[in-house]
C-alpha cells in the first residue's frame, strides 16, 4: 500500500517530474490548439528525442502533452471555429456560437473546468479497473490475445474511417509494414525485397512521423490561406452555481467518454460525438437550442474527450492494446525503454502503472491552472500562420527521424511514408489504423503462431478452440457481430424485423 | 425513396486500382517467404495479411459501383484536369520539390545551412515576398532549433 502511494505521488513530489508534467500540459494546450499540429504528431516526434531519458521523465512529458493537447483543441474551436484537434470538432458546434454572442471567456472557462472533471473521472476509472482487468488478462491464452487484437483492429477499422473496407485495408497495410524485417523465430527475411537495409525492419517511429507529421503538413497545404476570425475574451472563471448545474451531465458524459475511450482505436473524437448526441437526446430544456450556443453542447463533448484519455490507458496498460493513436505511440515509448505493456506490466513494473495514474491526475490539475490563465497570450500564439508552421513541421520531422538511429535512409523512408500517407488521407483512409497495424502486426503474428503451436499446428483444432473455450467463444462471437454489422445483412435484418 | 449518392473524388478510382496492384505485389512477396502456404510459418501471417489487403481493396473497388463522379465532370480527361487542379496546386508542388531538394542537400551542405535556405525560401514563397520578416523568422527558428535540439535534448543532427 505504501509502495503504491509512493508511486502514485512520485510525479507530485519530484520537482523534475512536476516541471516536465507542467511543461507538457502547457505545450500540449498550444499544440492541440494550433490547427495543423496534432498531439499524435507531437508525441511521435518527441518519442525520438526522449530515447535516452529515464522512462519516468519521458512519460511525464508525454502524459502532459496528451492531456493538454486533447483540451487545447477546444480553444480554437470556441475562438476561431477551427477545431485544433479532431476531438474538438463537436465543441465548435456550440462553442463558436457562444463566442459570437460575446461569451467566449465563459465558454473557455466552463470547458476547462469540465475537461478537468472528465479527466479526473477517467483517471479514477483507470485506477479502479485496470488492476482487476490485468489480473483477468493473465489467464488469457495466446489464442485469446490473438482474438482481442483482431477485435481491436476491427473496431478501429469500422469506427475510424468512412468505410470498413478502407479501415481493414489500412490495418492490414500497417501490419505488413510492421512485419518487414527478419522473422524473430526463424531469422528468415520477410518482405524485405532483397534489401539488406530492411533486415532490421522499419522503425515504427519513422512510420509515425511520416504519417502524422509529413502527411498532415502536406494535407494542410490545401488550406494555406484560411484566415481565422478573432473573438473578444473576458470573464473566464465560471461561477460555482454554473459548474454545479452542469455537473450531472458532465458525470454522465464522462462515463461515456471513458467507455468509448477504452475501446481500442476510438479515442476522444468519437467519445465527444457520442456525448454530444447523448446531451441532445437527454437534455429536455437546454440553455439555448443545440447548435446555437447551448452550454450543454459544450459541456458534453469537453468532459467526454478528456475522460477518454483515462479510458484509452485501460486497454493499453492491461492488454498492451492502444486505446487510440496517442496511446499507440506511448506503447512504442514503453517498448523502447524495455518495458512490456500488457498484463505483465502490473507484475514486472507496477510503479509505471501507479506513476501514470498519479501523473494523469497531476496533469489535470495543471490543466485547470493553465486553462484558466494566459488566454490573451494564447490568442496571439495560435495565430501562427500555416505558411510558417508547415515548413517548420517538416524540419522537426527530419530532426525527429534522424535522431532515432542517425540514419539518413530512415529520413527518406519517413518522407516516403509521408507522401503515401498524404494520398491515403486524400482518398479517405485514416492514419490511426495504419499505425495500430504497424504496432499490433508483430504481436498478432506472435500470438497466432503460439496459438497454432499449442494445438500442434492443426488448423481444425485451432478453429475448434475458438468456439469451445468460453472466453474465445465470446470474443469470436463479438468479432462475427462486428463484421456482420458492417455488411448489407444488417440492413436486410433490420428491414425484416421492422416489417414483422 | 431517394438514396443519397456518394461522390467519388477525381482520381480516387485510379488510386484504388493502384492499391489493388500493391496488394497483389505484397501477396507475391509474402508467398515467396519460405512456408508461405503452411499454417504456422514465417510466411503464414504475411500471406494472411496480404489476402486481407487484397480482399479489402477489391471491396473498395466494388463500392465504386454505388458512387458517382461529380456531375460537372464529363470525361476522363476532365477528371484528370480536376485531379491536377486539386492536388498539384503550385504551392503544393513547390513545397514537395523543395522538401526533396532539402533532404538531398542536408547530406552535402550540412543541416543548419540547408535548413536555413529551405525555411527562408519557403517562408518567402508562402508569405508572398516579405523577405526581411521571413529572414528574421528563419533566423529565430534556427536559433530555437539549435537551443532545443543541440543544447537541451542533445540529439545528433544530420
Amino acid at each position: 500500500m505504501s509502495d503504491t502511494l509512493s508511486f502514485l505521488l512520485m510525479a507530485w513530489l519530484n520537482p523534475g517530474l512536476l516541471g516536465l508534467t507542467a511543461l507538457g500540459v502547457l505545450a500540449g494546450i498550444y499544440i492541440g490548439a494550433i490547427p495543423g499540429l496534432s498531439v499524435t504528431m507531437a508525441v511521435s516526434i518527441l518519442i525520438s528525442f526522449t530515447f535516452s531519458w529515464h522512462i519516468d521523465h519521458a512519460l511525464a512529458l508525454m502524459v502532459g502533452i496528451y492531456v493538454g493537447g486533447v483540451y487545447g483543441g477546444s480553444r480554437t474551436a470556441i475562438l476561431l471555429n477551427i477545431p485544433g484537434a479532431p476531438s474538438a470538432v463537436t465543441t465548435a458546434f456550440d462553442g463558436y456560437p457562444l463566442a459570437q454572442r460575446g461569451e467566449a471567456g465563459r465558454a473557455i472557462g466552463l470547458s476547462t473546468v469540465m475537461s478537468v472533471i472528465g479527466g479526473l473521472i477517467g483517471v479514477l476509472v483507470l485506477a479502479g479497473t485496470a488492476p482487476y482487468l490485468s489480473g483477468l488478462a493473465l489467464q488469457f491464452a495466446p489464442r485469446d490475445y490473438f482474438l482481442i487484437a483482431v477485435l481491436g483492429l476491427l473496431l478501429v477499422s469500422s469506427l475510424s474511417g468512412k468505410s470498413l473496407s478502407r479501415g481493414i485495408f489500412s490495418v492490414a497495410l500497417g501490419g505488413i509494414i510492421g512485419l518487414v524485417g527478419m522473422d524473430m523465430v526463424t531469422a528468415q527475411p520477410r518482405l524485405t525485397l532483397g534489401q539488406m537495409e530492411l533486415l532490421g525492419g522499419i522503425h515504427y517511429v519513422v512510420v509515425m512521423i511520416g504519417l502524422f507529421g509529413v502527411a498532415e503538413a502536406l494535407y494542410q497545404l490545401h488550406n494555406l490561406a484560411k484566415v481565422p476570425v478573432k473573438q473578444k475574451v473576458d470573464k473566464i472563471v465560471p461561477p460555482l452555481n454554473m459548474v454545479l448545474k452542469f455537473l450531472p451531465l458532465s458525470v454522465r458524459t464522462s462515463v461515456i467518454g471513458v467507455i468509448v475511450g477504452a475501446l481500442p482505436g476510438t479515442g476522444g473524437d468519437i467519445a465527444s460525438l457520442f456525448a454530444y448526441d447523448h446531451a441532445k437526446r437527454s437534455v429536455k430544456n437546454p440553455t439555448r437550442p443545440f447548435g446555437e450556443g447551448a452550454y450543454e453542447g459544450l459541456v458534453a463533448p469537453e468532459t467526454a474527450n478528456n475522460a477518454a484519455v483515462g479510458g484509452a490507458y485501460v486497454p493499453m496498460l492491461t492488454l498492451g492494446m492502444p486505446g487510440d493513436a496517442v496511446t499507440a505511440v506511448i506503447i512504442g515509448a514503453l517498448v523502447i525503454h524495455g518495458l512490456n505493456p500488457g498484463p505483465m506490466l502490473m507484475i514486472e513494473t507496477p510503479h509505471i502503472f501507479w506513476f501514470t495514474v498519479g501523473n494523469l491526475a497531476l496533469a489535470n490539475i495543471f490543466l485547470l491552472i493553465f486553462g484558466l490563465t494566459g488566454i490573451k497570450i494564447f490568442s496571439k500564439i495560435v495565430e501562427v500562420p500555416k505558411a510558417v508552421l508547415i515548413p517548420l513541421i517538416l524540419v522537426l520531422c527530419v530532426v525527429g527521424t534522424y535522431s532515432i538511429n542517425s540514419n539518413m535512409t530512415e529520413v527518406y523512408w519517413m518522407l516516403g511514408f509521408g507522401i503515401l500517407g498524404y494520398w491515403l488521407k486524400v482518398f479517405g483512409f485514416q492514419m490511426g489504423p495504419i499505425i495500430l497495424g504497424v504496432i499490433l502486426g508483430p504481436l498478432l503474428d506472435e500470438s497466432y503462431r503460439q496459438a497454432m503451436s499449442s494445438v500442434g499446428d492443426r488448423g481444425g483444432d485451432f478453429l475448434l478452440a475458438l468456439v469451445t473455450n468460453p472466453l474465445s467463444l465470446v470474443l469470436t462471437s463479438v468479432i462475427t457481430l462486428v463484421l456482420l454489422s458492417n455488411t448489407p445483412l444488417k440492413g436486410w435484418l433490420s428491414r425484416r424485423f421492422s416489417r414483422s | 425513396m431517394s438514396k443519397k449518392i456518394e461522390r467519388v473524388q477525381a482520381g480516387e478510382k485510379v488510386f484504388d486500382w493502384l492499391l489493388l496492384l500493391l496488394s497483389i505485389g505484397v501477396l507475391i512477396e509474402a508467398y515467396r517467404i519460405d512456408g508461405g502456404l503452411r499454417l504456422n510459418s514465417a510466411g503464414s501471417f504475411p500471406v494472411g495479411l496480404a489476402l486481407v489487403m487484397l480482399a479489402s481493396s477489391l471491396a473498395i473497388l466494388v463500392s465504386h459501383r454505388y458512387k458517382r463522379r461529380d456531375e460537372s465532370i464529363k470525361s476522363a480527361l476532365q477528371e484528370f484536369q480536376v485531379f491536377l487542379r486539386d492536388h498539384f496546386r503550385p504551392h503544393i508542388v513547390v513545397f514537395s520539390i523543395a522538401a526533396i531538394i532539402y533532404l538531398a542537400a542536408i547530406v552535402w551542405a550540412s543541416f543548419y545551412i540547408s535548413t536555413f535556405i529551405f525555411l527562408a525560401a519557403m517562408f518567402i514563397y508562402f508569405r508572398q515576398g516579405r523577405v526581411v520578416s521571413s529572414l528574421v523568422i528563419t533566423a529565430a527558428a534556427i536559433a530555437i532549433i539549435y537551443v532545443l535540439f543541440t543544447v537541451v535534448f542533445r540529439v545528433y543532427l544530420p
